[in-house]
């Protein structure tokens, strides 16, 4: 018997009720999905086995997504579309799977060549747009913009890697962030809108790309 | 209004804790459209998701309703206090999981009551829900409002809150309660109509219709019927033969507590111990066959991908196949790395096979066993049995197969206790941990779990006074000394904290006013033990004008009427008074396999027992 895994990356979305699901459950979600879809699964070593599975990144509670990524290992090799069919049909509704591939197993792990996240937040009407964006641009010429999340204080203005403001059809304002991902350099889009004084409750916050150092 | 009042919920959500507590969403959750059914009932367990959401009960409920094409049931759960703060700050009525719908808008309400300590969320949950708390205020608009479960055997300290009560098992009933309630709304008849329809129901009882009158001196006089057609006693409902279990178990996507399917595998237990509710009020025993239970886990797994199963009964070892059950679920399901739970062990009839047989299935963690008495004198009142020779051979034996930490369960504030009968729980610590050092060395760990004990309704306690605070406390505090200086590790029940149990569980109608009393004054979560609502609870008792230890401290006379005589439970109460009788004279009373004691559930079910081959029952 051949005991080499068989890696599979999957994109996929997460969206409605589920994102009020954090990342230790989504990967227990996945987990039991991946029992329901009777794969010949590949466990960890040690004495509490464990399904090998590894996601890319933390979705932050609240935020949906159509670009996370995840990485599962199988002991067999299966047709692709006949486990996209199998895990899809496993899956809660509100996890798409959006592209599934045979990945090589000398990759890097998906969180260490992670290198940003791009977000998508549409901002809840705003009295006065024309503020908005003076703040914005204000707070983003400032070369230090500490932030303090756990009692530990880092300097997100050179985590911040790219803005663009667009105002939609429904005279929503549109902001696209991307910010750094990389380990120990990881900035949270809803940290910023804080700092701009608007609550991220009242946003939709999107993550629509994740941008690895492989690509 | 419905788009802006779920943004609404949408909002709030992103400010409590877990809050994928609320917003369902699970894989196997059923959500159905509401233009297609006649009735709508909304399932709610009165504690916070974590702790309702697995509870089997409300599973194998939610499956019977959803399976007739008419009806839909959805859940609710009790808001944590964060939650709750912003429901009521945004004043949004408190909804079910699948279509976020107020409970307003649904038909029925199905409450399940495992336990008294819960009594105060449901108030909160009806507060929450903008629906009129006591059953004489609602309208024909109002949703019905009932309960089920284990602590309805006694209803009376909240029948001012609910419209009915099923006595019982639901598996069936609901489905009659479901019938009723559509033909009734049909007619468009006055909601007395449906509560006299209700009332018809074997093992519905409508306490509007009973009227209970006292004697001066507070004991009950009388409790009768106030409605023609309506039976003097409500005999509880069974099912004569145990149904097929539901496999479609939701999936929670958030951690909870117990996050394992569980398998009914037997109901009811033959052992007759003194001071178990549960081993009186479940009776008849019924069980299901290995060849049904194999499957039905295989069904579960596939459906769920769960990776525990707990197999379910009050006296696992008891079920007649347990040695080819576990057997079987080895072979079948250890490649899949199920790992399963066989709770409620007894001591005496544990085989060395089916010990081993455990120990392949799940190695590693502790073992738990429940003598409860540590002197034969105390077991003999109890009624469980256990020969001291039996029991350290079976502890050897836990230690010889690698174990290295075992868990034992006694209970104190037992009737005729003396000193040298809690010394002896000390005692026997002190020997389990000498032979686990001998056997394993060191690093053997040893527990003792210490409860006390709390009379139940329909058991053979159910006269008992509970003991004093002081006594108890003292027996602790003599149990804490000796096991800290053995090291042994020792939990307890402060006395406190069982106290509103023992006044809850014996209660009559007077205690709903104490209920309403204490859940205005902030008591919620009351099981929780954490949050110090004892205080509270006292303030209710002498706002009413009662006094809380005529509950809990008085001696019952044999003669007395108790407010939950007209609930017949199929268990005599000459048996019950016997059997307490007996317990005075230290008295055993065999398993009621080997003979029958004519506890009455025969009389009270015999005509429903199955032929032989078709589902097992207990009785001989």
């Amino acid at each position: 018997m051949n005991d080499t895994p068989v890696r599979y990356r999957m994109k996929y979305s997460k969206t409605g009720n589920l994102r009020f699901i954090g990342h230790l459950d989504t990967q227990v979600m996945f987990e039991r999905a991946l029992r329901r879809a009777n794969f010949p699964l590949r466990y960890t070593q040690g004495f509490n086995k464990r399904i090998r599975l590894n996601l890319a990144s933390a979705l932050p509670l609240g935020f949906i997504s159509s670009a996370e990524m995840l990485d599962f290992w199988l002991n067999l090799e299966l047709d692709v579309e006949d486990i996209r069919q199998k895990l899809q049909n496993a899956l809660p509704a509100e996890i798409r799977i959006l592209e599934l591939r045979q990945a090589d197993n000398s990759l890097p792990s998906l969180q260490a060549s992670l290198v940003s996240s791009e977000y998508r937040i549409t901002l809840p009407a705003l009295e006065s747009p024309k503020e908005f964006k003076a703040e914005l641009d204000k707070l983003l010429t400032q070369t230090e913009i500490p932030v303090t999340r756990r009692d530990k204080t880092i300097n997100y203005r050179p985590l911040i890697l790219e803005h663009e403001l667009q105002s939609n059809p429904h005279d929503c304002f549109v902001v696209k962030l991307t910010l750094s991902s990389a380990p120990g350099a990881n900035a949270r889009p809803d940290d910023i809108l804080e700092l701009l004084g608007i609550d991220p409750a009242d946003c939709v916050i999107e993550r629509v790309r994740l941008n690895f150092s492989e690509d | 209004m419905t788009g802006s009042r779920r943004d609404l919920i949408e909002k709030i959500l992103y400010h409590v804790e877990k809050p994928g507590r609320y917003v369902g969403g699970e894989h196997n959750q059923i959500v159905k459209d509401w233009g297609s059914v006649d009735t709508k009932w909304c399932l709610i367990f009165p504690d916070i998701y974590d702790i309702g959401q697995t509870n089997l009960g409300l599973a194998m409920l939610y499956q019977i309703l959803n399976a007739e094409k008419n009806i839909l049931a959805e859940r609710s759960f009790a808001p944590w206090v964060d939650m709750e703060e912003e429901l009521r700050k945004h004043r949004i009525p408190l909804f079910s999981l699948e279509s976020k719908k107020p409970l307003s808008g649904f038909d029925i309400l199905g409450f399940t009551l495992p336990y008294e300590s819960i009594y105060t969320n449901v108030l909160n949950i009806l507060d929450l829900a903008e629906i009129p708390m006591f059953t004489s205020e609602r309208t024909a608009e109002d949703p019905l409002v009932i309960a089920g479960g284990q602590a309805c055997f006694n209803p009376e300290p909240v029948s001012d809150f609910f419209d009915a009560f099923v006595i019982g098992e639901g598996e069936e009933v609901i489905l009659d309660i479901s019938r009723v309630y559509g033909s009734w709304r049909q007619a468009k008849l006055p909601r007395l109509d449906l509560h006299l329809a209700l009332a018809k129901l074997e093992g519905v009882y409508v306490p509007s219709f009973y009227s209970v009158s006292y004697h001066p001196e507070g004991l009950i006089s009388e409790i009768k019927t106030n409605q023609p057609g309506v039976p003097q006693k409500i005999t509880k409902r069974i099912v004569p033969v145990l149904p097929p279990h539901p496999t479609k178990f939701l999936v929670p996507n958030v951690e909870i507590v117990h996050d394992r399917m569980s398998v009914e595998i037997m109901r009811g237990c033959t052992r007759g111990c003194r001071f178990c509710h549960a081993g009186m009020v479940n009776r008849p025993v019924r069980q299901r066959d290995a060849s049904v239970i194999i499957p039905t886990i295989q069904e579960a797994v596939n459906a769920t991908g769960y990776e525990e199963v707990g197999l379910l009964s009050l006296s696992s070892s008891d079920h007649t196949e347990i040695l080819d059950l576990t057997r079987q679920v080895y072979d079948c399901f250890h490649e899949q790395k199920l790992a399963f739970s066989l709770p409620s062990l007894r001591i005496e009839s544990f085989s060395l096979d089916l010990m081993d047989e455990l120990k392949e299935l799940k190695p590693g963690g502790g073992f738990t066993l429940a003598p409860e008495a540590a002197t034969e004198r105390m077991r003999a009142v109890i009624n469980k049995p256990l020969d001291d020779h039996d029991f350290y051979q079976t502890v050897t034996k836990i230690f010889e197969k690698g174990w290295r930490s075992l868990k034992l369960y006694y209970m104190i504030g037992l009737p005729t206790e003396t000193m040298e009968d809690v010394d002896a729980i000390l005692q026997a610590g002190i020997k389990v941990q000498q032979i686990g050092r001998k056997l394993i060395g060191k690093s053997v760990k040893i527990h003792l779990g210490i409860a006390s004990l709390i009379p139940k309704p329909h058991t053979p306690s159910q006269w008992l006074p509970v003991h004093n605070p002081d006594s108890i406390q003292e027996k602790l505090d003599y149990l804490k000394a000796g096991t800290r200086k053995a090291g042994i590790k020792m939990s307890y029940n402060i006395p406190d904290s069982t106290l509103l149990e023992s006044w809850l569980s014996r209660g009559d109608r007077r205690l709903n006013q104490v209920v309403f009393n204490a859940w205005q004054r902030g008591a919620k979560f009351d099981a929780w033990g954490e949050r110090d609502n004892l205080h509270i609870w006292r303030n209710a008792f002498a706002e009413a004008e009662i006094d809380p230890d005529f509950y809990a401290y008085r001696e019952r006379d044999l003669e007395e009427t108790l407010p939950w005589d007209h609930i017949n439970i199929g268990v005599s109460k000459n048996f019950l008074k016997r059997d307490y009788q007996w317990s005075q004279q230290g008295r055993t009373r065999a398993d009621c396999r080997e003979s029958c004691f004519m506890c009455g559930i025969l009389d009270a079910f015999g005509e429903d027992r199955p032929a032989d081959g078709f589902g097992y029952w207990g009785c001989p």
